[in-house]
């Protein structure tokens, strides 16, 4: 949105400076004070919405560290397994997007985008599931034959775990079988850095030929729903990290268009002023210029 | 048969969904409101086939036909 309203304001003032050795000052002068006054609007715009994002990111961290515990807790059991993926013999692979629906958040959301494509050169039959519009524009772009699911509404507030039940869900009901599912989403850092990494949801074949699997005693037909379980709980840790790491990124990257307006109006507020002189200055020139010429 | 909700054509995860929404619904009021905010989905999706963009459809009506569906092929 920055970029696109700064645009304008751009050209004028390359305009406005080609223009200032001309004699017409006076339609700068003025296109000057238009310009200054769109580009404090914006500042106002990005201001308030790092204000916003500034608030929602204390929860959003709040909601990632706890659900973070909770995901690696559900992890505990395969690292105690020692799961491993299955060797790809001919089965295929998932790979899981955990984006969201907004943008001007900086560039988490194209990392994460990079990140799915070069999977996609190991693998390139994957199959996608974007969660977000934003990577779904981008990858539908790129490789748009891979996708098979897209969900949207994803991150307006703090991901739910009914959120990541109901994805699950609609995962497992695909109607291929397959061999990893990977859960791609942007690892919270630092306040300043995020990494988009994978985590793996197991298959039940995966998980009953992990080599420590005699250790724990459970039914065959629980295993099917500790699957479906686990998918459902990387999926909401992954989904409230994003979205803290999206928060984040969102209230650095406003604090910097903040920060690039308030520097675009002080130099047209100098420009401004520059003008207006040199308009006075002619303008008393021409004055005095005329009263010595009828003098005479 | 060991689960009666895998008879019925639920997956676990919908078991647990409904099962939490149980829960949520017989607390009490002040901490009702806050817990059902918790459990409040809005999810759209859409299926892709061949590069295209299906139909937008909403989740939650996605899963309750699944469940209808499956209940009706096992019984």
């Amino acid at each position: 949105m920055l970029s696109r309203a700064a645009r304008p304001a751009l050209r004028a003032g390359a305009a406005a400076s080609s223009q200032s050795a001309a004699p017409r000052t006076y339609a700068t002068l003025r296109e000057i004070e238009q310009r200054l006054k769109s580009i404090r609007n914006i500042e106002k715009i990005t201001n308030t919405m790092k204000v916003v994002a500034s608030t929602k990111l204390n929860r959003a961290q709040r909601a990632m560290t706890e659900s973070r515990q909770y995901g690696q807790t559900s992890n505990t059991v395969f690292e105690q397994a020692e799961t491993k993926p299955l060797e790809g013999d001919g089965k295929k692979t998932l790979i899981i997007v955990a984006s969201s629906d907004k943008g001007l958040c900086g560039g988490i959301h194209s990392g994460l985008s990079k990140r799915v494509r070069r999977m996609l050169a190991e693998t390139p039959d994957a199959d996608i599931v974007v969660l977000g519009e934003k990577c779904k524009a981008q990858l539908g772009r790129s490789s748009s034959r891979n996708i098979v699911l897209s969900f949207s509404g994803v991150g307006k507030d703090i991901p739910t775990f009914a959120d990541a039940q109901a994805i699950a869900d609609q995962v497992s009901l695909l109607p291929t079988d397959y061999a990893s599912i990977q859960i791609v989403y942007n690892k919270f850092i630092n306040a300043t850095s995020y990494e988009a990494t994978p985590i793996e949801a197991f298959s039940e074949e995966a998980i009953a030929n992990s080599p420590n699997f005699s250790a724990f005693e459970i039914d065959d037909e629980a295993l099917a729903n500790l699957r479906e379980y686990a998918l459902s709980n990387s999926l909401f840790w992954a989904l409230a990290e994003g979205h803290a790491c999206e928060q984040s990124a969102r209230r650095n990257a406003m604090d910097n268009a903040s920060k690039n307006a308030g520097d675009m109006i002080t130099k047209y507020q100098i420009l401004f002023n520059r003008t207006r002189q040199a308009v006075i200055t002619g303008e008393l020139v021409e004055i005095i210029t005329g009263a010595a010429a009828s003098e005479e | 048969m060991a689960f009666a909700w895998k008879a019925s054509g639920l997956t676990y995860n919908k078991y647990l969904s409904v099962a939490a929404r149980v829960v949520r619904r017989s607390l009490k009021d002040d901490k009702r409101l806050a817990a059902e905010r918790r459990g409040e989905m809005e999810l759209k999706f859409a299926k892709w086939n061949n590069g295209k963009q299906g139909e937008v459809k909403s989740v939650a009506d996605a899963n309750a036909a699944a469940a209808t569906e499956a209940a009706s092929h096992t019984s």
